[in-house]
C-alpha cells in the first residue's frame, strides 16, 4: 500500500509542477506550448544521464551520452537548468516569428520531430529503448525501498512542488503578472504601452521551461527509466485537459487540475469492475478518461475554479474570458 | 537518377492518399474552426467499415464508398452531438482541441474491443504493372492516384461553381456575416461535415489499400502528417493543403533516397517548421477559397 | 490592503491542499509491505502487460496463457485447495504507465501467487517492484539487462535477443559457410537488439559484414536500400523487420536482382502472418527455396503440450480468441510459468512466495531423482504419494541457470508449402557457446 500511494503523491507531485508551469505559460499567458512535454522529456533525460553511471556499466547494454554519477540534488538542478536552456532557442524562433496560431501547431510537429529524432539516434539517449536502471536519489545511502525512502521521495517532490508554486504565486501577482495577462487579452494593448510582447512571453517561456525540466527529473529518478514511449504528444495535451479542467489562468486550479485529471481520472478508472475479454476493460478505461474529460468542459467550462475575473481589469468586461482565448488561440 | 525517378512515382502515391486526407482536415478547420484531433481515428474507422465488407467478398471499389458513406456519417454525428454543442457554449479552440483529443481516445479504445488488435489487408488484386521511365506502380496505385485527383477536381468545383460552396467559403469567412446575409450556417456546416467526412473515409480506405495492412493504431500515425500538410500550404485553405500533400508526399520519399529512410519523417517535419518560420502565412498565403475565420 | 489579504488565503488554500494529500497518505498508508498469497481465499496471478496502446496485441496473447493454466488447476482441486483465477493489469504498454499499474496491483490484491508478462516495453520499471514485493514473475522481456540480474523472483523463460542473433550467425557459419554476410533489420528497438552482438560474433568468426542496414519499417518501398545491398555482393541476408517491411524488401531484392538471395530470419520470422506476407510477395517457390530461420526448440507435441492444448480450447468460453494461441511461444512459455509456481506451492505446501519461489527452479529443472510429469493432476499425484517432480510442459523442458534465466537449444527451421516449419538441423551446444563467446556474451 505505501508503494501505491507514495507511487500516486510522487506522481501528483510532478504533475503538479508540470501544470502550474503550463498553466504560466498558458493561463496566463496565452501561450499555446504544446511541446510542453519535450521540456519535462529533456529535464528526465539530463537528470538520468547525470546520475548513471558511464554507459559501459552493466554490461554495456544501453548507450548515452555523459554518464557522470553525479550526486543529489545536482541532477535535479540540472534538470530544471536544461529545461529552461532549451526554451530559449524554442522560444526565439516559434515565438518571435509566428503568428500565435501556428505557434501551436508548430509546437505540436517540434515535438513530434524531436520524439522521432531521439527514438532514432540510439547512442545518443539509446533511441526507442530508452534508459534504464536510473539510480535513485541517494540510493547508495538509504534503501530505495524502505517505507521511510519513499516518504522522503515525496516530501522531496512535494518540496519542489511547493516551491514552484509560491514562485507561480508570486509571479501571477507581480505587475509582471499582471502585464502577462494584459498580453494575453490584448497584446497590441500592451504593445502600445511601450511593452515587447516577445520579451514578455520568452520569460515566461524560460521559466515555464524550467519547471518543466525539473518536473521531469523529479519523476525519471522515481521511475527508474525514461525512454521515447514516456513523452508522445498527447501527454502535453492531458496536461493541457488538466489546466483547463482545473480552471485556467490560476494556480489552484492548476494544482486541482493535475491532482483530477492525469492522477485522478487514471488512478481511478483502474478500479472499474473486470468483465468480459481481455484488453476490455483497459479499453474501457480510457473511453472513460475521455468521458470524465468532456463530461468536466460540459459542467465546468470555466473550470472546477475559475480565474476570479475581478483581478484583471481587462477581463471585467462580460466575455472576457472567451475573447483572450480567442486573441490566443488564433 | 533512376532511384530518385522511382522515389518520386511513389512520392506521387503518398500524396494522393495525403491530399485527401488533408483536404478534408483543413475544411473542417476553416468551416468549423476545429482541429479535429479525431480525424486519424475516423480515418482508421472508416477504413474497418470498407473492411468489414471487404472481407465478405465485396469489391474493394464498393468496400471505399462504403468507407466514404461511413466516414462521412461519423463525422456528422460526432459534430453534432459533440463538437457543436460545445461551440455553441463558446469553448475556444484550444478547449476543442482537448475535447477533440478526448473524442480521440474513446473512438479508438471503442474500436479496439470490436475490431481486434491485429493488422489487416484488404483482399485487392494489384493488378498489372505500370511503367514510365523508371516509374514502376501497381495498378492499385495507379488508381489511388485516380480517385485522388477526381475528388479534388470534385472540391474544386463544389466550392467555385455551386450555390452551397459560395455559401461554405462564406461561412468560413465569416460565419456571423454569412448568417446575416441570410446564408444558413448551420445547415450549411452540417453539409461541410457530411463532405469533409467522406475525404476522410475515403482517405483511410486508400491508406489501407496502399500500406497493405492497417491496424487501430495506425490512426494516431496518420494525424500528424495530416496536420503538417494542412499547415503547410496555409490551414483552413483546400488548395493549400494539396500543395502541403504533395510537398510532404515527395519529400518523404525523395530524403528517404537521398538522405536515410530512419530520418524521412524528420526531414519532411523539418521542413514544415523551416516554412513556418520563413513564411507563417502558409504558402498559398493570400486568403483564397476557405481560410480560417478571424 | 486587499491584494494582501487575497495573497494570504491563496497561501492557505495550498498548503491544506498539500497537508491533505499527506494526512490522506499517512492515514492510509500504515499497512506493511504487501507479499503473495496472502490470506486463504482464491489465489490470483496477475498478467502485466500491455492491453491498449501500440502493443495492445500482447497482453490478450499472455492472459491466453493463464486461462488453461487456471482451468487445470482448478479442476485438479486448486493450489493447495484454493481456487486460482486470472486478472488483466494494463501498462499501457509505456513504463512511466507501467509503474502505477504494478503498484496498484500489488496494493490491491494480496492474494497473488505469480506475475506474468512484463514485456520489453515495461520490465526495466516493473520487474524492481515485483521483485521487491517478493511476487514471482515470468517474464517476456528480451533485454539484456536481466541475463545476469539480481531479481530472485524474477524468471524468464525465453533467451534475451542477443542468444537469437548467436544462433542466426552460428546457422550462418557452421552449416552453410557463408562469409560475406548483409544485416537488414527494422529499426524498432526489438529487432536492433539482434544488431551489435550479431556484428561482434561475425567479426570474431572471421566473416564479413558487407553491409548493416537499419530501415524504417511500414514504407512502401526499399529500392534504394535494396541497390545499396545488392552493390555490396553478400551471400546471405540476415533479417528481421516485421509487418509488411520484409515482404516489401525481398521482393524488391528478387526483382532488382534478378532473382532471390538466401535470407536467413530469427525467431519472430517463424510466424504465420510472416509467412504469408512474404510467400504472398516473392512466392511460395522461393519461400522455400532461399529462406531459413532459427528458432527455440519448441516441438508443439508431447503429452505436456496436449495438456495445455485441450485446456486452452476449452478457454474459448472465457475468451473466445483463446485457442488462437496454440502455437505462441509466449503463451506456452507462461503457461508453464503459472504451472511451475503452482506446483512449487504444493511441494512447499505453502503460500509464502519465500518459501515456495525457490522451489519453483527445482520444479523447473527437476533435482536428481524427479518424476517428469506433464499435468497439473499428475504433478500433485506425485508430490503427494513423495516424490520430487520436474515440470516438462508445453514448452518442452526447462533449465534454469543461476539467474533464473532458462534457455533452450535452438534448431535450424525451413517453412514447408503450407507454412509449417520443418526442422534442418540442431545447433550442438558446444557450436552455440563457441558463437556466444565469441560475441562477448
Amino acid at each position: 500500500m505505501t508503494y501505491y500511494l507514495t507511487n500516486i503523491l510522487v506522481y501528483a507531485g510532478v504533475d503538479i509542477i508540470a501544470c502550474l508551469a503550463l498553466n504560466l505559460q498558458f493561463g496566463v499567458s496565452g501561450i499555446v506550448n504544446f511541446s510542453f512535454i519535450v521540456f519535462q522529456a529533456a529535464g528526465a533525460y539530463t537528470a538520468a544521464v547525470l546520475s548513471l553511471p558511464p554507459d559501459s556499466a552493466n554490461g554495456g547494454f544501453q548507450n548515452y551520452v555523459l554518464g557522470a554519477q553525479l550526486p543529489f540534488p545536482l541532477p535535479w538542478i540540472a534538470g530544471a537548468v536544461v529545461g529552461g536552456l532549451l526554451s530559449i532557442p524554442v522560444g526565439l524562433v516559434v515565438l518571435r516569428r509566428l503568428r500565435p496560431d501556428y505557434q501551436a501547431i508548430a509546437m505540436l510537429v517540434l515535438s513530434v520531430i524531436v520524439n522521432l529524432v531521439i527514438t532514432n539516434a540510439r547512442p545518443f539517449l539509446n533511441g526507442a529503448a530508452g534508459l534504464s536502471l536510473i539510480p535513485q536519489p541517494l540510493s547508495d545511502q538509504f534503501n530505495p525501498y524502505s517505507a521511510g525512502y519513499l516518504w522522503g521521495y515525496v516530501g522531496a517532490a512535494a518540496v519542489c512542488a511547493l516551491l514552484v508554486f509560491l514562485v507561480a504565486q508570486r509571479i501571477v501577482k507581480s505587475p509582471y503578472g499582471r502585464t502577462l495577462r494584459a498580453m494575453r487579452e490584448h497584446e497590441l494593448a500592451v504593445t502600445a504601452l511601450g511593452k515587447n510582447p516577445v520579451v514578455l512571453k520568452m520569460t515566461i517561456f524560460i521559466v515555464g521551461g524550467v519547471m518543466a525540466g525539473l518536473s521531469g527529473a523529479v519523476l525519471v529518478q522515481f521511475i527508474t527509466i525514461w525512454a521515447p514511449s514516456t513523452w508522445l504528444y498527447p501527454e502535453t495535451l492531458i496536461l493541457f485537459a488538466a489546466v483547463i479542467v482545473g480552471g485556467r489562468g490560476n494556480n489552484i486550479g492548476a494544482l486541482l487540475g493535475a491532482v483530477l485529471v492525469p492522477v485522478g481520472f487514471e488512478e481511478a478508472t483502474r478500479y472499474l469492475p473486470q468483465f468480459g475479454p481481455p484488453g476490455l476493460v483497459p479499453a474501457f478505461e480510457w473511453v472513460a478518461i475521455g468521458m470524465l474529460i468532456i463530461g468536466f468542459l460540459w459542467f465546468r467550462p470555466k473550470g472546477v475554479v475559475p480565474e476570479r475575473p475581478g483581478r484583471i481589469p481587462a477581463a471585467s468586461a462580460p466575455g472576457g474570458g472567451r475573447l483572450a482565448e480567442d486573441s490566443g488561440a488564433r | 537518377m533512376n532511384l530518385y525517378l522511382a522515389a518520386f512515382g511513389f512520392g506521387l502515391v503518398s500524396t494522393s492518399v495525403l491530399a485527401i486526407a488533408a483536404v478534408g482536415f483543413t475544411m473542417q478547420f476553416g468551416i468549423s474552426n476545429m482541429i479535429n484531433l479525431a480525424y486519424g481515428e475516423v480515418m482508421i474507422a472508416s477504413a474497418y467499415a470498407a473492411y468489414s465488407l471487404n472481407s465478405q467478398g465485396v469489391s474493394i471499389w464498393i468496400a471505399l464508398l462504403a468507407g466514404a458513406a461511413f466516414g462521412a456519417a461519423f463525422s456528422f454525428l460526432l459534430n453534432r452531438i459533440l463538437y457543436a454543442p460545445f461551440q455553441r457554449k463558446g469553448t475556444a479552440l484550444i478547449g476543442m482541441v482537448i475535447i477533440s483529443l478526448a473524442a480521440s481516445l474513446m473512438i479508438a479504445n471503442v474500436m479496439l474491443p470490436i475490431v481486434g488488435y491485429y493488422s489487416v489487408s484488404y483482399r485487392q488484386g494489384s493488378g498489372s504493372t505500370f511503367h514510365v521511365g523508371a516509374i514502376a506502380l501497381t495498378g492499385v496505385q495507379v488508381a489511388i492516384i485516380g480517385v485522388a485527383i477526381a475528388m479534388m477536381l470534385a472540391i474544386h468545383a463544389l466550392l467555385t461553381l455551386t450555390r452551397l460552396g459560395k455559401a461554405m467559403r462564406a461561412t468560413a469567412a465569416n460565419a456571423t456575416l454569412a448568417r446575416n446575409c441570410g446564408i444558413p450556417t448551420r445547415r450549411v456546416i452540417d453539409t461541410a461535415w457530411l463532405i469533409t467526412g467522406a475525404l476522410c473515409g475515403v482517405a483511410g480506405t486508400v491508406a489501407g489499400m496502399n500500406s497493405e495492412s492497417f491496424s487501430v493504431s495506425s490512426g494516431s500515425g496518420f494525424l500528424i502528417t495530416i496536420i503538417a500538410a494542412a499547415v503547410l500550404g496555409g490551414a483552413g485553405h483546400p488548395y493549400g493543403a494539396m500543395v502541403g500533400a504533395l510537398l510532404i508526399g515527395e519529400v518523404t520519399e525523395l530524403s528517404a533516397a537521398v538522405i536515410s529512410p530512419q530520418y524521412k519523417e524528420v526531414v519532411a517535419f523539418a521542413i514544415l517548421v523551416l516554412v513556418m518560420v520563413l513564411r507563417p502565412q502558409g504558402l498559398l498565403a493570400k486568403r483564397g477559397a476557405m481560410a480560417a475565420a478571424g | 490592503m486587499q491584494a494582501g489579504s487575497r495573497r494570504r488565503r491563496s497561501r492557505t488554500l495550498a498548503t491544506a491542499a498539500v497537508l491533505g494529500l499527506f494526512l490522506a497518505a499517512c492515514g492510509s498508508g500504515s499497512t506493511s509491505s504487501s507479499s503473495g498469497g496472502g490470506g486463504s481465499g482464491p489465489l490470483l496471478v496477475g498478467v502485466v502487460a500491455p492491453f491498449t496502446g501500440a502493443d495492445a496485441a500482447l497482453g490478450p496473447a499472455y492472459f491466453a496463457a493463464c486461462l488453461p493454466a487456471v482451468r487445470a488447476i482448478n479442476n485438479a482441486g486448486g493450489v493447495n485447495g484454493r481456487q486460482v483465477s486470472c486478472q488483466q493489469f494494463d501498462t499501457r504498454g509505456e513504463p512511466a504507465d507501467a509503474v502505477p499499474a504494478a503498484n496498484q496491483m500489488l496494493a490491491a490484491n494480496s492474494n497473488l501467487m505469480a506475475v506474468v508478462g512484463c514485456t520489453s516495453d515495461e520490465a526495466s520499471s516493473v520487474v524492481p517492484i515485483i521483485d521487491h514485493a517478493h511476487i514471482p514473475m515470468f517474464c517476456m522481456t528480451g533485454q539484456s539487462e536481466f541475463n545476469k540480474s539480481s531479481f530472485t523472483y524474477f524468471h524468464r523463460l525465453v533467451p534475451p535477443d542477443e542468444f537469437d542473433a548467436y544462433a542466426i550467425v552460428g546457422s550462418a557459419l557452421d552449416f552453410n559457410h557463408y562469409k560475406r554476410v548483409a544485416l537488414v533489420f527494422g529499426n524498432d528497438i526489438g529487432s536492433q537488439a539482434f544488431v551489435p552482438p550479431a556484428m561482434k560474433a561475425l567479426q570474431n568468426l572471421g566473416a564479413t559484414v558487407t553491409i548493416n542496414q537499419a530501415i524504417a519499417l511500414g514504407q512502401p518501398s526499399y529500392r534504394t536500400e535494396v541497390t545499396a545491398l545488392l552493390a555490396t555482393h553478400p551471400d546471405v541476408i540476415f533479417t528481421e523487420a516485421l509487418g509488411p517491411t520484409d515482404a516489401t524488401y525481398l521482393a524488391e531484392v528478387k526483382q532488382l536482382n534478378g532473382s532471390s538471395l538466401p535470407f536467413l530470419g530469427t525467431s519472430a520470422t517463424i510466424d504465420p502472418v510472416w509467412f504469408k506476407a512474404v510467400s504472398d510477395a516473392i512466392g511460395i517457390p522461393d519461400m522455400l527455396k532461399y529462406f531459413q530461420a532459427v528458432d527455440l526448440g519448441v516441438s508443439f507435441s508431447g503429452p505436456g503440450y496436449t495438456e495445455f492444448k485441450t485446456n486452452l480450447d476449452a478457454s474459448a468460453a472465457q475468451f473466445a480468441d483463446a485457442p488462437k494461441y496454440a502455437e505462441r511461444g509466449a503463451t506456452l512459455h507462461l503457461y508453464d510459468g503459472i504451472m511451475q509456481a503452482a506446483l512449487a506451492m504444493d511441494a512447499t505446501h505453502s503460500a509464502d512466495p519465500t518459501v515456495y519461489n525457490p522451489k519453483i527452479k527445482d520444479i523447473g529443472n527437476g533435482v536428481s531423482g524427479a518424476v517428469d510429469v506433464h499435468t497439473y493432476k499428475d504433478g500433485v499425484a506425485a508430490l503427494a504419494s513423495g516424490k520430487s517432480i520436474r515440470w516438462v510442459g508445453a514448452g518442452g523442458v526447462t533449465s534454469y541457470n543461476q539467474y533464473n534465466n532458462s534457455q533452450q537449444g535452438y534448431i535450424l527451421v525451413k517453412y514447408d508449402a503450407s507454412g509449417n516449419e520443418v526442422t534442418i538441423g540442431t545447433l550442438t551446444s558446444a557450436q552455440t557457446a563457441a558463437v556466444i563467446a565469441a560475441g562477448g556474451g
